[in-house]
């Protein structure tokens, strides 16, 4: 378990370190950086055009920049990578109709997940606007996220075999919990830490350990796993599995990331919080209120049921052997 | 081929999801053992939340969070009363083989 909460903590680690790397190139440079305007952003009154071919690349920021960007991501600014500010102009209509210029700085940062901001200072520090671009898991991710992937999704694909191969249950209900802490880093790696701590507990704690209680009770392995089917069934069971497969490869090629503007939304000042039991949280008591209030019912009824079904059928001091001799006489 | 290894994107996670669901509808139909048919029934709700959870990041709508937290929940339950009915089965007959729980068919 330790060996796994420090795996998983590295997990969080890569997804933050890999952000610089994805990040590499800041959206919309060139040209496009005066404007900052990108599919899905709403239209600014104030339209921006860029003062020139080159947008000369400030070293190092103004403090106040820094400052003023600090102060508008806030926790979710990356630590490690410096803001990039570009230089520019940018028209600006007065009250009284009047147009004119006024110098405007661009400034990429980097977010502790992976994206990439881009906000258009004043030289003073107030922010004029503020645009993210959804980079994670688009793009490149970094290669700690890839190894760390692959060795999850091992770990959980191993476990899932080790399930339905094994003929001694204690050994199958081992492999469940692999592979369900494989998916539980793996629900991490997708920005769900709340679920991910939620599939530890409920999961690899509470039903697993249903499931060894059930193993004690049974404990006989099995004569013989897997049921016999003749050659039609083996041949009808290859067909099926090869149409399934195929059928779930065409599809997996057409999925396509959406476009940034549709992706996850930007973070807000307060810090960003996808995933966290926050956000969750907000979603559960807010559209998910009659859902949450439904699943209490079920699980009451779940627990009621369970107990109808599995006490003795007779409640008397005899022992079960000898009810059972009773009922087969 | 070395990008598919190195960049991951949400197609990985999705085919992850499709293989333990598919590996999950192996031990349905093959194995006959009542508890490992529930613990592969288990497997492919996680399937599913995998599902949910990369789609739920790919387009950035919160709501699968809470979608699949209710699925753990309705697993949760279905284990419990899956497991009791597996309980009183053995208590009645001494074996949870499904091959064997035939009685209703003679």
């Amino acid at each position: 378990m330790r060996l796994f909460c420090t795996l998983a903590a590295l997990a969080v680690i890569s997804i933050s370190a890999a952000g610089p790397a994805s990040a590499a190139d800041p959206p919309g440079s060139g040209a496009a950086a005066g404007s900052g305007a990108r599919p899905g952003t709403p239209a600014r009154p104030r339209t921006a055009a860029p003062a020139g071919d080159e947008t000369p690349v400030v070293r190092p920021c103004p403090a106040e920049v820094v400052s003023g960007v600090r102060a508008s991501l806030g926790i979710v600014l990356s630590r490690t990578s410096p803001i990039i500010c570009r230089i520019g102009r940018t028209q600006v209509r007065g009250e009284d109709g009047t147009a004119g210029t006024a110098p405007v700085i661009t400034a990429d940062a980097f977010l502790s997940d992976g994206r990439t901001a881009r906000l258009e200072m004043s030289p003073q520090g107030a922010v004029l606007s503020t645009a993210f671009a959804h980079s994670d898991l688009s793009g490149s991710s970094g290669k700690g996220m890839a190894l760390l992937f692959w060795v999850f999704a091992l770990i959980s694909v191993g476990g899932a075999l080790f399930v339905i191969s094994r003929r001694n249950l204690i050994a199958a209900v081992m492999g469940m919990v692999g592979s369900f802490l494989g998916i539980a880093a793996i629900y991490m790696m997708l920005y769900a830490q709340f679920l991910a701590v939620v599939q530890m507990l409920v999961y690899a704690g509470a039903i697993m350990v249903l499931f060894v209680f059930v193993v004690m009770i049974l404990n006989r392995p099995e004569d013989e796993p897997v049921a016999p089917t003749g050659r039609a069934g083996q041949a009808l069971g290859g067909i099926a599995i090869l149409y399934l497969v195929a059928r779930l490869i065409m599809l997996l090629v057409q999925v396509r990331a959406p476009s940034s503007a549709a992706a996850a939304p930007p973070p807000t000042a307060e810090g960003y919080d996808w995933g966290s039991v926050h956000a969750v949280g907000t979603d559960l008591f807010g559209p998910g209120l009659f859902p949450f209030e439904a699943i209490s019912i079920v699980l009451l009824l779940a627990v009621v049921g369970a107990i109808a079904i599995a006490r003795p059928l007779h409640t008397d001091d005899d022992a079960p052997a000898r009810t059972r001799e009773e009922g087969a006489a | 081929m070395t990008s598919i290894l190195w960049d991951i994107g949400y197609p990985h996670f999705l085919v992850l999801a499709a293989v333990l669901f598919l590996i999950g509808v192996a031990g349905v139909l093959v194995r006959r053992n009542a508890l490992i048919i529930l613990m592969s029934v288990e497997l492919m709700l996680n399937a599913a939340n995998v599902t949910l959870l990369a789609f739920s990041r790919m387009w950035g709508d919160i709501s699968a969070h809470t979608f699949a937290l209710i699925v753990i929940a309705v697993a949760a339950a279905e284990a419990s009363v899956g497991l009791a009915i597996v309980v009183a089965v053995f208590r009645g007959r001494r074996n949870v083989e499904v091959d064997r729980l035939n009685t209703l068919r003679h």
